[in-house]
């Protein structure tokens, strides 16, 4: 271990300053809600610590989640985490080709035996002996086994890797299937989203960087922090559908007010995401905002749910055409309900559908 | 006579995986395959949808380039409903579609091309030091800066889509975000921001005095930004006549805006413009592991050759137009809309990139243009529900070329699906008269040097397509 140099010695490395590095500090523990009192404890775990070895690898896949990684991320956040957690191996940034690509790959997990995370965006398809998907004349299903077989912890980037994605929509042609039905004796994190908000990954990574161990998850696998709320809980849109004002027609008035999107098939009230929260884009806007409802991408099986236009037909209990009083008073019983359900879940750790979680919560 | 059988990939820095057969004689490549070894299903999974699913799940084909296949989807499924974005809508559209297609170019150059030149293979010549400062994959300076310039100009996506990649702000009827007067603001404040990076950063110029190039030896007189490194670079070690295209090019057109679009949509072959004829298009099965007859996309069917037959050997399929193979993209579209210097720079690797630049260019000024005029007080969106039954065509311009998609539904179930995507034209496999495709044809003759396993000089034509992998086979 000793001769890994450690994260803020990388940094300093690529330029960055120590003031950089300090507001990186506070900027990740206000990202992990830890509050200002964590600060020099991510700072000196940076400081002191060998930096995490990083092997990601792309298998059936759309490069959405390397792309909202290295594009989304606030600069800094993007500059700090890129360079600390150097990808050691990641074939669409790399410079390496072919058969020197092939070797960066094997050397990278030869000498970091034990001691790496494997990001993993996409997913093996397993059809056809895995034959959608050849990554050097081999299934990618191999090269995943075998580069998972001396990982610390996998990390599964987004909703192909975590669930299968749009490519596992029926009739899933190539039996695209996500990673933890193929690695099944490592700890997995799943970081759904289609794809996953860029400080979420970050926020993601620098928690198991820096406290040298696996965030708490929840009962799907997904880290609790990000995904512990459903973006409905903190809609800016949630007074609209608490007093049933709602959107009826993309171009209607109520589409200019900004009224709730439920009725054009918004998934928000039933999906768990951050982006009500933290937002897209370096914090600028997320799909409600735009004047779309949302589609539920983080959710599993998000892609074969109906349309995604219909209505979430499982919430009319909330009362939609009821007054706003009424509405009102109904919504908060049934958040406090969802609370306390979701907790007594994660407790139980129990292999509860999010079906049955809804009828609970109703 | 010395001839050999190379098997070159995985490519990295390149959107998916990529696997070329060279066959070598002589130190040069004298016949190539292209392989696509990722096959998804996208057409089949559509199938039995309601056909507006189209928005959300074929922008997932590519996380690079999701709002062009986005703004397909919406065309073809508007076309099927006889709807028309309100001009407005039509305007935010192509502002959507267009910052997409400029980050794509800017992403293109720094990440993916350029990098190539800080590889020891140069060391020794004179601008090779300046190309590892400026362009290591993942370190140099100059790609730092354009991964910053790119975060921040996909801010007007953000603002206007809610999120990127996988947008789902662009609908048939136009788009669901009607921008405020802040919005347009702070649009125009990024796009002035973004004009700053590049002409200090990549021109070192006006932009304006980039676009008004009109012969080569004029473009050789630009020594300024990381666009006077690549010409230097380019006319010591020959890009210009490396990985010659055959000089036939199609684009379907960028932008649709009220009435026209920005940049037209055309066919040039022997040095002269002609019209798109899309009727003509037909793809080819022979060389691909797909089965069933050669057909027009509107009648096309996606069934996987699980058998992988021994005489086929890509995923993808070949599309013709005419019988012919197509090269389409930055270059394709600058030609084919007349603009002098790409018309007069040949068809290599130098070419391909030289068409990106002015593309580059001429882009950040027609956003600018688009983003003044935003008229809040109009509508956005016109709604017109789908019929039940319909059948229709969305054609655009992604930013590595021609994308079309092709959709039939009958009881408001999708019947029919089929997309042809840039790299599919590109990047096809022969036909059944033995015709390569544009890569392929693009690779004959580049120089593979002794000792070398993935020969530098394929590199460069490889990736001078700007090749989209994912989006090729879908």
């Amino acid at each position: 271990m000793s001769q890994i140099e450690t994260f803020y010695e990388v940094m300093r490395k690529q330029g960055i300053t120590r003031r950089s590095f300090m507001k990186y500090c506070s900027l990740t523990a206000s990202a992990l809600g830890l509050g200002p009192a964590f600060v020099p404890q991510i700072a000196h775990a940076m400081e002191t610590k060998p930096r995490t070895p990083v092997i990601w690898v792309n298998g059936l896949e759309c490069t959405c989640c390397s792309e909202s990684f290295i594009r989304g991320a606030h600069p800094l956040a993007k500059d700090v985490v890129l360079s600390m957690i150097s990808l050691d191996y990641s074939e669409t940034l790399m410079a390496a080709a072919g058969h020197h690509a092939e070797a960066a790959l094997e050397e990278t997990i030869e000498k970091y035996k034990g001691n790496y995370i494997l990001a993993v965006e996409g997913n093996p398809p397993l059809n056809e002996d895995g034959m959608f998907c050849i990554v050097g004349g081999k299934p990618f299903v191999e090269q995943l086994k075998h580069a998972a077989q001396h990982a610390k912890a996998v990390i599964s980037w987004g909703a192909c890797a975590s669930y299968g994605c749009v490519q596992a929509a029926k009739p899933n042609p190539t039996q695209a299937t996500p990673v933890h039905k193929v690695i099944t004796d490592k700890p997995i994190i799943k970081v759904p989203g289609c794809p996953p908000i860029a400080e979420v990954m970050t926020g993601v990574i620098t928690y198991m960087l820096t406290f040298d161990r696996l965030p708490e998850l929840d009962r799907q696998g997904r880290p609790a922090m990000f995904y512990g709320q459903r973006i409905h809980d903190k809609c800016y849109r949630r007074p609209h559908f608490d007093a049933g004002q709602f959107v009826e027609h993309w171009d209607d008035e109520n589409a200019r007010k900004g009224f709730c999107l439920y009725k054009m098939g918004c998934k928000g009230p039933t999906t768990y995401n951050a982006c009500s929260t933290v937002r897209w884009n370096e914090g600028t806007s997320f799909p409600i905002q735009s004047g779309h409802g949302c589609i539920g991408c983080s959710e599993d099986g998000f892609w074969d749910q109906g349309s995604f236009y219909n209505r979430v037909t499982d919430l009319t209990q909330f009362g939609i055409e009821a007054n706003a009083d009424k509405v009102g008073m109904t919504a908060a019983g049934v958040v406090g309900a969802g609370v306390a359900a979701h907790a007594a879940v994660s407790a139980l750790r129990a292999a509860q559908r999010k079906t049955q979680d809804k009828k609970e919560e109703a | 006579m010395s001839q050999t059988n190379l098997v070159v990939g995985p490519f990295n820095r390149v959107e998916g995986d990529l696997e070329v057969t060279l066959d070598i004689s002589d130190g040069a490549v004298a016949a190539a395959r292209v392989n696509s070894p990722l096959f998804r299903g996208f057409e089949m999974m559509l199938l039995g949808k309601d056909p507006r699913d189209a928005l959300t799940i074929t922008p997932r084909i590519c996380g690079i380039c999701s709002i062009s296949q986005s703004m397909a989807a919406a065309l073809a499924l508007g076309d099927a409903a006889g709807i028309d974005m309100p001009p407005q809508g039509r305007l935010i559209a192509a502002l959507l579609h267009a910052v997409e297609n400029l980050a794509d170019h800017v992403t293109h150059f720094n990440l993916f091309f350029m990098p190539d030149f800080a590889r020891p293979v140069y060391s020794g010549q004179g601008w090779h030091d300046q190309a590892i400062n400026r362009f290591t994959a993942m370190e140099g300076s100059a790609a730092r800066a354009a991964v910053t310039a790119r975060a921040d100009l996909l801010h007007i996506v953000g603002l206007l889509a809610g999120k990127w990649p996988h947008t789902l702000a662009v609908q048939p009827g136009g788009v669901t975000k009607a921008p405020s007067v802040a919005d347009k603001v702070r649009i125009q404040t990024t796009l002035r921001s973004f004009r700053k990076y590049l002409e200090t950063t990549l021109f070192g110029r006006p932009l304006e005095e980039f676009a008004a190039l009109t012969t080569h030896d004029q473009l050789q007189t630009w020594t300024t930004g990381d666009v006077g490194l690549f010409l230097r670079i380019s006319s010591d070690i020959g890009l210009e006549t490396l990985g010659q295209g055959a000089g036939r090019y199609v684009s379907y057109g960028a932008y649709p805006l009220p009435g026209r679009r920005a940049w037209a949509a055309g066919v040039w072959e022997n040095g002269s413009l002609h019209p798109l004829e899309t009727e003509a298009i037909r793809e080819d099965l022979s060389h691909a592991w797909m089965l069933g007859p050669d057909a027009h996309p509107k009648d096309g069917k996606t069934e996987p050759d699980e058998a992988m037959r021994e005489s086929a050997y890509s995923w993808c399929k070949a599309p013709r137009l005419a019988g012919k193979p197509m090269e389409t993209g930055a270059l394709a579209r600058q030609i084919i809309d007349g603009h002098p210097l790409a018309r007069t720079i040949g068809t290599g690797v130098e070419a391909r990139i030289v068409g990106r630049l002015l593309e580059i260019a001429r882009t950040q000024m027609l956003l600018e243009d688009l983003a003044a005029q935003i008229d809040p007080k109009e509508r956005f969106m016109t709604t017109a529900p789908l019929p039940k039954s319909g059948s229709g065509v969305g054609l655009v311009e992604a930013a590595r070329g021609a994308l079309g998609h092709w959709t039939r539904f009958e009881q408001g179930k999708t019947t029919q699906y089929q997309i042809i995507a840039p790299t599919t034209w590109n990047f096809s496999p022969r036909d059944s008269a033995g015709t390569p495709g544009p890569l392929e044809a693009a690779l004959v003759g580049a120089e593979v040097r002794a000792g070398e396993d993935t020969p530098i000089a394929v590199q460069h034509i490889v990736r001078s397509f700007d090749p989209c992998m994912v989006c090729t086979v879908h």
